[in-house]
């Protein structure tokens, strides 16, 4: 339990983010203790609370669609941790298919990379990316940029977010990062057990947690469950034989490799992996059991027993997705701070 | 009568032309002075003028070809003087559209005055800049500018360098029975694994005795031709049939090394 406590021992960090002026100071992004330090750029775009309000309107604006029907929430709903409940690969505009599974929206300012694949290295540019996906919201940043002009309610939800009624491709997206960084999951009841807030795990809980630590934490690492780096943890090559962060960089050693993903509310986040291919958290353990095979770039990490992949009795399964159960946030879920008005 | 006057107005305005191309005795540079240097961007397929639609165009291997678009990037501009100092532009983005005649002739400005005789420029948008916070992409480099006409690769977060799009007997056709091809040219170099740089800075000389003359009351015209035709044959050949939809950095690097040889200055005009 040492690098709990290490964690523990971490500084509360708090990014006093109030507009000069602001008669009553909001905080709008804390640090939860058991948490790094995060490296989204708090200081190119101070939050204010007129800018996350601006931010949550875009989220759930039909507008930014090209045929006014579909909103980012649509594929990113709150009750299942910001994923498109339900579908394997995310449906969008004309109900057409993406190839990858919706991405779960918590935690972001922790990220420096986005998408399965990284694609993108900064959070202010992300919006682009479904907005002039044609399988997604189907538009150009122009012609939404355009219609949000057209409107009543926006050039004055931009004033009081950035002092005027000017609606620029830099206020729209610095809007969108200052709703989604205020997405943060940290109370869990791992969470509130690792900060000793009265909570406590059960024996096959805490007996889940050991394994973890010992079998999944290299990859899923730390309070983030994730380490951010690209991983080939093993997956059947099918489908569309998607390359994974080689799509991006176009070198050999990233064929099939995708991003390490966090863990937090799992089990509200189904179906996994990048193409939605398991439908239950028991199907994600088997495979590490039993299913991992040697593909291009796997994983040393999954080469070390005979046979690949990590050795896990049944029972030691069982009591891994029950730990992985205790990060659910229910707080997080059920927030009405994120919810649309 | 009425004939010869024209002739001779004619005359008059081509002398006129003529030497303000060719003017021998600039006047003296004088220390502190500075002007606008303006460059003309004249893009053409071989010898012929280029025209979006439905002109029909040849490769270099006998490929006809129509051009819709045709839009690329240029960037840190450098100007070089004739005792060989350079005069450096950073942080100047300029996005030829062939579809925008307003783009056409971007402005460099304050430039100090003095006599150039080389220009370098980059084609694309330097990694730097294509890594650089949303508040810094105004102008051409703002993707909310683009609409259908993306120079903005979202999926990788990297601009397109140059954008050429028309259509071929050469291509295969699509559902709607339209022949497109589609090459898209970008690659910065990566953000943070080293990938494929399809960054490319050309450096020009002004032809034998085209200066830019640059004075207090003379703000010079470069004027650069773009022979798209280069794009296809400049080092290495490619060919519309073997690759006609790119949109990969890898894919897209004989097209970079290509058109590396497409600009030249033709001439300078000092007025
Ligand atoms: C059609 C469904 C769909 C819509 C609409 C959609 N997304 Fe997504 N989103 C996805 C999918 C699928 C992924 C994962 C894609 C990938 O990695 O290639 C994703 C990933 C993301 C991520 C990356 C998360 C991470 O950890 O890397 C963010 C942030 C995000 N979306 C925000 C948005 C915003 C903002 C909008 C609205 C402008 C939006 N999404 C609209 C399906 C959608
Ligand atoms: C070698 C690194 C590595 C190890 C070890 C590892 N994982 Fe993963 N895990 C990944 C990667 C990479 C993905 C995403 C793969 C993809 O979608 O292609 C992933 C995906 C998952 C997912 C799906 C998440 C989602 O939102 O779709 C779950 C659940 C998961 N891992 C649980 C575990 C558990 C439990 C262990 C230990 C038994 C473990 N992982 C060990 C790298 C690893």
């Amino acid at each position: 339990m040492s690098r709990v406590s290490l964690l523990l021992v971490s500084v509360l960090l708090v990014w006093s983010c109030s507009a000069p002026g602001e008669s009553n100071p909001e905080v709008h992004f804390t640090v939860p203790a058991n948490f790094p330090e995060p490296v989204y750029a708090f200081e190119r775009n101070p939050m204010t609370s007129a800018g996350v309000e601006l931010g949550k309107a875009l989220f759930n604006e039909p507008l930014l669609s090209r045929d006014n029907s579909f909103s980012c929430a649509e594929c990113h709903s709150q009750p299942y941790g910001f994923t498109h409940h339900g579908h394997d690969v995310s449906h969008g505009i004309d109900n057409l298919k993406g190839t990858r599974n919706s991405l779960s929206l918590q935690n972001l300012a922790w990220e420096s990379s986005f998408f399965w694949d990284g694609g993108v290295g900064d959070l202010d540019f992300v919006p682009i990316a479904p907005i002039t996906n044609a399988v997604e919201l189907g538009e150009t940043t122009k012609n939404v940029l355009d219609k949000l002009r057209a409107t009543k309610k926006y050039p004055l939800l931009f004033k009081k977010a950035f002092g005027s009624e000017e609606i620029t491709t830099e206020r729209f997206l610095k809007a969108f990062s200052q709703f989604m960084v205020t997405l943060v999951s940290a109370h869990s009841r791992y969470d509130k057990f690792v900060r000793n807030e009265g909570e406590t795990l059960t024996p096959e809980e805490q007996a889940g947690l050991k394994l973890f630590e010992q079998k999944c934490s290299s990859c899923h690492q730390g309070a983030l469950f994730t380490d951010h780096s690209f991983r080939n943890n093993g997956l059947f090559v099918q489908g569309v034989k998607d390359e994974g962060r080689a799509k991006v960089t176009e070198l050999e050693k990233d064929k099939y490799t995708f991003r390490v993903p966090s863990l937090r509310n799992v089990a509200v986040t189904g179906p996994y992996m990048h193409d939605g291919r398991f439908y239950t958290l028991e199907a994600v353990l088997d495979h590490y059991a039993e299913g991992v095979q040697d593909t291009q770039n796997l994983d040393p990490v999954l080469r070390q027993k005979p046979g690949l992949g990590i050795a896990l009795t049944l029972q030691e399964r069982q009591q891994i997705v029950a730990f992985l159960k205790t990060l659910t946030d229910e707080e997080f879920l059920k927030n009405k701070r994120f919810a649309a008005e | 009568m009425k004939f010869h006057s024209f002739l001779f107005i004619n005359f008059l305005i081509i002398s006129g032309i003529l030497s303000s191309c060719t003017k021998e005795n600039p006047t003296p540079v004088t220390e502190g002075d500075s002007n606008d240097v303006i460059l003309e961007f004249d893009n053409r397929v071989g010898a012929q003028k280029l025209v979006l639609g439905e002109t029909l165009y040849q490769t270099g291997t006998g490929e006809s070809f129509t051009v819709s678009t045709f839009n690329y990037f240029v960037s840190n501009v450098s100007l070089k003087k004739t005792d060989g100092s350079n005069i450096k532009f950073p942080d100047q983005y300029f996005l030829i559209r062939q579809a925008d005649n307003n783009s056409w002739e971007p402005v460099l400005k304050n430039v100090p005055a003095g006599d150039y005789q080389e220009i370098t420029f980059t084609i694309g948008v330097d990694s730097t800049k294509s890594v650089s916070p949303v508040g810094e992409r105004k102008g051409v480099l703002d993707e909310g500018s683009y609409g259908d006409d993306g120079m903005y690769w979202s999926w990788n977060s990297g601009y397109i360098f140059l954008k050429l799009e028309g259509t071929s007997p050469a291509a295969p056709a699509n559902g709607a029975g339209i022949r497109r091809f589609q090459m898209h040219v970008g690659g910065f170099g990566g953000m943070t694994s080293a990938t494929i740089n399809n960054l490319r800075t050309v450096t020009l000389p002004f032809p034998q005795n085209q200066l830019a003359t640059v004075r207090k009351t003379v703000a010079p015209t470069i004027h650069v031709i773009a022979n798209l035709q280069k794009i296809f044959s400049g080092k290495t050949t490619v060919k519309i049939a073997d690759t006609p939809a790119i949109h990969m950095p890898a894919a897209a690097v004989p097209l970079a090394n290509n058109y590396v040889h497409m600009f030249t200055v033709d001439h300078t005009h000092n007025e």
